[in-house]
């Protein structure tokens, strides 16, 4: 029995030790989520301030939001916001998913390279991105026509260069997430729907374009949100006078931090979070067959 | 059928860049027959397979199906349905959807869809899951599922690619009985590929052995196992021991002096090509072998015998085989069966004699 004494000692401190250390990564873990939340939490909180100060709280109000509503500039550039948004997101979507199904599906000299040269916009900086946008638009002298559209009576006026500027970056995301989810496709699938006797475009309908579909709308939500979300490229590449929301509030900040500006934060914040929300549900069904474990 | 042949391949060659997968081969499969392609993993059984299915096209030569030349034919144009390895069921479809594809495509009557889907069920015994997910099946009913979704169709041939290879050993053994069967109720010709001899000697009519690229044997299982056509097929196929020797005499009756006696021994059938003081290897199945205690071994002709020593005894269960040393070089495994319990006839070190008819040693080039 003597013998067993130490031995149980060691473990009720191998325990112990497992304890502490569990606890302290809760802590840690905790940490790290107040860092990230805090400042959010807090713009949330002040757009319902009732007061001009930011850092005061003077009682609840809608005021701002109110205030933001109404405000025809910033509606503009709201509906700017998702129009460029939506047309991007579309073309980049389809360019995105035959680049990844190219890459993906044939072998051909120049591959490396071309990969490689793909998802450059996902490595560089947006700001050099956005230069050489503007350098290229600049020197080819195409894109500052205007694409004049009118939704619920609200005139749009948006120029070419900007669509074409997001679709450039938003391609190298979609193909990243079309072609993870491609690569982990079973290619005897599609042998299976073809010894089936369906042709190629039938082959591709009914089993390649399903099995795929989570992976094509992860990256078209993928592509929707950074598009709604971008300011450098957009600022660089719009010209005067053209504003999406994030350059709407930069260029509001320059007056000075106002609790508006923390309501429309809270406004984009609350469409970021339920675009995040679509796309874990999309990925998580498509995910009964294989998951995509990309961003 | 002008020729009466399922498929035909005729010098077929598949190259995979600088490799040979399939190497000029001919094969004839018969109307009905379960035809097995064995061999090991490379040795282009799948590749050939694939060639029938229309996966691949071959380099050149060429594959008939029901007398009709392939060439460049699509997969989708060729009246086969395959079996695959993982079964690759769609897993956005339900059983039923699976099932009713390849009918889909083309363009069957929905009412003889569902009644073929319920009759082809039944036949593999999955009547009522036509909603389930092929993620909800097991390993042995997705199998059965893939098996169903080619039968419907009601092909001229069907082309299973180790399509047990994923089971476990038990589930295997009562597939290849099911599968046997349902055969037989059918009545298409099935062409099967295994790595798995036991399998294929239980389930084919007729056997084709490959090997890197090459039909090495093309036979009834029996006559593969008893009568193997070289080296290869007799090492692969079952046991067998391969003692050394040298052609002594071309006969007949021919001889051979096996390496470290000196006592010649008879032998019946060659491999072509081989010429007196070439250095041979002589076939014996380990079954073949009669073993006795030394000096006690009765003498007939065309019979053969050579002196050893027990090495090794190992009982197992219905048998037991004894590791008989000749000499340095070379040992021979000998299979007795248990018939009397108890076993143990011999002990480790006895001095033996060992025996075998001439008619079923096998000569082959070293």
């Amino acid at each position: 029995m003597s013998a067993i004494i130490p031995e149980t000692r060691a473990s009720r401190m191998a325990h112990l030790k497992q304890r502490i250390s569990n606890i302290s990564l809760n802590f840690y873990g905790i940490l790290g989520y107040l860092f990230l939340y805090t400042p959010i939490v807090i713009v949330v909180i002040f757009s319902f301030n009732d007061s001009r100060s930011t850092a005061q709280w003077a009682g609840f109000t809608t005021h701002w939001y109110v205030d933001m509503i109404t405000d025809s500039q910033i509606i503009i550039s709201l509906w700017n916001s998702l129009f460029v948004a939506i047309v991007s997101t579309i073309i980049s979507t389809i360019i995105g998913t035959l680049a990844a199904m190219g890459m993906e599906r044939y072998r051909f000299r120049g591959q490396l390279g071309m990969d490689a040269l793909l998802y450059l916009p996902v490595i560089i900086p947006d700001i050099a991105m956005a230069i050489m946008l503007l350098l290229f638009f600049n020197l080819s002298g195409i894109g500052f026509e205007v694409w004049n559209v009118n939704i619920f009576g609200i005139n749009l006026a948006v120029p070419y260069s900007v669509i074409i500027g997001h679709v450039a970056f938003n391609i190298a995301f979609v193909a990243i997430v079309v072609r993870a989810r491609l690569s982990q496709m079973d290619r005897t699938l599609e042998e299976a729907a073809q010894d089936l006797y369906a042709n190629t475009w039938e082959t591709f309908r009914k089993v390649t374009l399903p099995m795929m579909m989570p992976g094509i709308l992860g990256g078209a939500l993928l592509a929707f949100t950074l598009s709604l979300d971008d300011f450098a490229i957009t600022f660089f590449t719009s010209g005067a006078g053209f504003n999406t929301l994030p350059v709407r509030v930069f260029g509001m900040i320059k007056k000075g931090v106002t609790p508006k500006i923390n309501a429309i934060s809270t406004l984009m914040l609350a469409m970021s979070l339920i675009l995040i929300s679509f796309s874990l549900i999309s990925r998580k069904r498509g995910g009964e067959d294989q998951s995509i474990e990309m961003f | 059928m002008i020729d009466g042949f399922a498929v035909e391949l005729r010098q077929v060659v598949k190259k995979f860049g600088q490799v040979t997968a399939v190497d000029k081969v001919d094969l004839q499969i018969r109307d009905g027959e379960f035809f097995s392609m064995l061999g090991p993993s490379g040795c282009g059984k799948t590749t050939s397979l694939r060639m029938i299915a229309g996966f691949e096209m071959p380099t050149s030569g060429q594959v008939f199906i029901g007398g009709e030349p392939q060439g460049y034919l699509p997969p989708y144009q060729r009246p086969v349905n395959t079996v695959f390895q993982h079964y690759a069921l769609f897993p956005h479809m339900s059983v039923y959807q699976n099932i009713a594809f390849g009918m889909e495509m083309q363009k069957v009557d929905k009412n003889e869809i569902q009644q073929r889907v319920g009759e082809t069920l039944e036949m593999v015994h999955l009547s009522g899951m036509d909603n389930r997910r092929p993620k909800q099946l097991s390993g042995g009913q997705q199998q059965r599922v893939a098996l169903a979704r080619a039968l419907v169709n009601r092909p001229k041939v069907l082309l299973l690619d180790e399509p047990l290879g994923a089971l476990d050993l038990k589930l295997r053994k009562a597939m290849q009985v099911e599968l046997k069967i349902l055969q037989d109720q059918v009545g298409i010709t099935f062409i099967y590929v295994t790595h798995d001899q036991e399998e294929a000697l239980a389930m084919s009519d007729r056997i084709a052995v490959m090997n890197q690229g090459k039909v090495h044997q093309l036979g009834t299982p029996e006559e593969i196992y008893e009568a193997p056509a070289n080296r290869f097929v007799a090492d692969f196929i079952g046991e067998s021991n391969f003692v050394p020797g040298v052609m002594q005499k071309m006969g007949p009756p021919a001889e051979i002096s096996v390496t470290g006696t000196e006592q010649p021994i008879a032998v019946e059938w060659l491999e072509d090509g081989i010429n007196a003081g070439d250095a041979v290897v002589v076939s014996v199945r380990p079954e073949k072998i009669r073993i006795h205690p030394m000096g006690q071994a009765p003498t007939y002709p065309a019979m053969c015998r050579l002196s050893g020593q027990v090495e090794k005894v190992i009982y197992l269960g219905t048998d037991t085989r004894y590791l008989v040393r000749l000499n340095e070089e070379s040992a021979v495994v000998v299979r007795l069966q248990n018939i009397i319990s108890g076993g143990g006839h011999f002990n480790e070190g006895e001095k033996v004699d060992i025996r075998w008819d001439s008619a079923h040693a096998r000569v082959f080039k070293e």
